[in-house]
């Protein structure tokens, strides 16, 4: 209990970090918000009393503490490019960015550890040699080509899957998951090239303790030894870098998003950043940070479920 | 003699003559080609197939993908380059500092690079990029900063490790000052992992640019870049995918020879990696 009142403490200091950097990176923005509104033609008089009415001549601390209320009571403000509040818009965007993240993060375990675990028990053989090479071969691949690929081939070719668009999952659940297939499998299979070296190594280091002889040596089946007694010893580190990998899934997601034309939080971030419109740029990147600090907490918190050796202090 | 030896397998072999030639092809190629010849349009010639004439295809100008791909060679490796040295210059100080000598120092730093990790690498470096205006400048200074945290936590933990070797409390008790220390003992001990990490560090800077640049949010047009490249080819992907193949094709195996070289090279320069 102490352990998750430190740990709450010590994110609610990173966020209040977080949305410092946040708003500073994104002040430094030439043009403001006024401009953005009444356009580079408009009159300078009425820019300057616009300028007035928002604030935008208060020291930038008077600005932040607005703004960051603003965040906090959940007056978020309006996006200038969608003329919207930007609370409903998010709150859509991040269903359609969730669904993709987790279908991405199925695909990538469901593969990765397999195939990292039989990369391990065949360490140096064929085997290990055909996996880690396609798993290099993955890291390597920048992750919009594969999309550019399954778009050749699923979309175009087979015409198996669509290529663009997002359909809610309220309204039509398998279309919703047709449409994020291709950008999750995208994601994915860069994702799974990560987590198998990961996994791969993990198990090797595990695969040579003393445990694992012993196991062995009281005549247990090598089926029972390698996914029992070692998996169970693996899972912890490779969570933990699934968890670590979501600050890069949600980096991703804004090239992949665009790619497919999926209309989530990595297409709203880029048509923010392409359109300059700065409250949804603040918005967007806070919440993103947010999330990513909130997954890695939780991986950590749930890190002695996994492996009870380590008691949370 | 020995070390020579372990880069002698099928690994090291392949990585280090994908990086050298890409590395060959980035000095030489602007010197050989006229650099016109990258931007030069031939408009009865749009989206030809490779063939003698071209030798990888045209794209949708008319342009030879065979001197757009060589001379963007240059551009990926500069910024690459660049953003990588950037991040250590920024990083290797920070890291230094933190690991060696700890206390609130290093509690107040480290705070800072954690919460610089919470962003995403290509988020940070987007939005660095649409603040400052896209441009090549602009694209190292996004990667190198977007960079800079992880290298920082890296070489932290590494100092952090060192310091606290016999050796330099032995170096100490003989009286050596703290910048002694750090330049002369914990800095070359740390040299291997700051460099395997380097190159891995180019690897993703490769990526980022051709990320970057995909999203028009790096390189601009009508310089050749590989992440240009790829961008333009979407719309022509089912009449023309070669416009797609060739520079994924140059960014993949610069990444994958990058990959490869810094997995050996971390065998060979990190004792405790080796199996």
């Amino acid at each position: 209990m102490a352990y998750l009142i430190q740990r709450l403490l010590s994110m609610a200091v990173t966020l209040f970090l977080i949305s410092i950097i946040t708003f500073t990176v994104t002040n430094i923005l030439p043009g403001d918000v006024a401009m953005m509104i009444m356009g580079t033609q408009s009159n300078p008089e009425a820019l300057e009393n616009l300028r007035q009415s928002l604030g935008l001549n208060d020291p930038w601390i008077f600005q932040y503490g607005r703004w960051i209320i603003g965040m906090l009571t959940g007056d978020w403000g309006n996006s200038l490019l969608f003329k919207m509040p930007i609370g409903p818009i998010l709150l859509q965007k991040m269903t359609a960015s969730g669904l993709i993240v987790l279908l991405s993060m199925t695909i990538a375990l469901t593969l990765a550890v397999p195939l990292g675990v039989w990369s391990a028990v065949f360490k140096n053989r064929w085997q290990d040699t055909a996996s880690s090479s396609a798993s290099i071969l993955g890291v390597s691949l920048p992750d919009f080509f594969w999309g550019i690929m399954l778009i050749l081939l699923f979309a175009r070719a087979l015409g198996w899957f669509p290529s663009s668009g997002f359909v809610h999952p309220n309204e039509d659940f398998l279309l919703a998951l047709k449409h994020a297939f291709l950008p999750s499998l995208a994601l994915g299979l860069g994702l799974m090239a990560h987590l198998t070296r990961m996994t791969r190594a993990t198990m090797t280091g595990i695969l040579s303790q003393e445990f694992i002889r012993v196991a062995r040596a009281k005549g247990l089946a090598e089926k029972t030894v390698v996914w029992q007694y070692g998996l169970a010893n693996a899972v912890g580190p490779v969570m933990t870098v699934a968890g670590l990998q979501m600050g890069y899934l949600f980096g991703s997601i804004i090239v992949m998003e665009s790619l497919f034309n999926y209309t989530g939080m990595g297409w709203l971030t880029y048509q923010a950043l392409l359109n300059r419109d700065i409250p949804l740029i603040q918005a967007t990147v806070f919440v993103i940070a947010a999330v990513v600090m909130l997954v890695n907490l939780l991986v950590d918190l749930l890190y002695p479920i996994f492996d009870p050796r380590i008691r949370l202090k | 003699m020995s070390i020579l030896k372990r880069f002698l397998n099928f690994k090291g072999l392949t990585g280090m003559t994908l990086v050298i030639l890409v590395v060959l092809i980035a000095i030489f190629a602007p010197l050989i080609i006229p650099p016109e010849y990258a931007t030069r349009m031939d408009m009865r010639a749009r989206l030809v197939p490779p063939n003698l004439n071209h030798w990888l295809g045209t794209d949708q100008l008319g342009r030879d993908l065979f001197y757009r791909v060589m001379l963007g060679a240059r551009t990926s490796i500069n910024i690459a380059t660049s953003a990588v040295l950037m991040s250590l210059i920024i990083g290797l100080p920070l890291g230094l500092i933190s690991g060696y000598f700890g206390g609130r120092t290093d509690n107040i730093l480290m705070r800072l690079v954690d919460t610089l990790l919470s962003f995403p690498a290509l988020l940070l470096a987007l939005t660095i990029s649409a603040v400052l205006g896209p441009n090549l400048q602009n694209t190292i200074l996004a990667i190198g900063i977007a960079f800079t945290p992880y290298l920082a936590r890296l070489i932290r933990g590494e100092a952090l490790r060192v310091s606290q070797m016999p050796y330099v409390e032995a170096a100490r008790s003989a009286g050596a000052t703290n910048t002694r220390l750090i330049v002369g003992h914990v800095l070359p001990n740390i040299m291997p992992v700051v460099i395997v990490q380097a190159t891995i560090s180019l690897a993703f800077a490769i990526l980022a640019e051709a990320g970057l640049s995909f999203l028009g949010l790096g390189t601009q047009p009508p310089e050749a870049s590989w992440g240009l490249m790829i961008q333009a080819s979407r719309d022509y992907l089912d009449r023309a995918p070669w416009t797609a193949l060739v520079p994924g094709t140059a960014v993949a195996l610069t990444v994958l020879g990058l990959n490869m070289f810094g997995d050996v090279l971390r065998d060979v320069l990190d004792p405790r990696s080796r199996s």
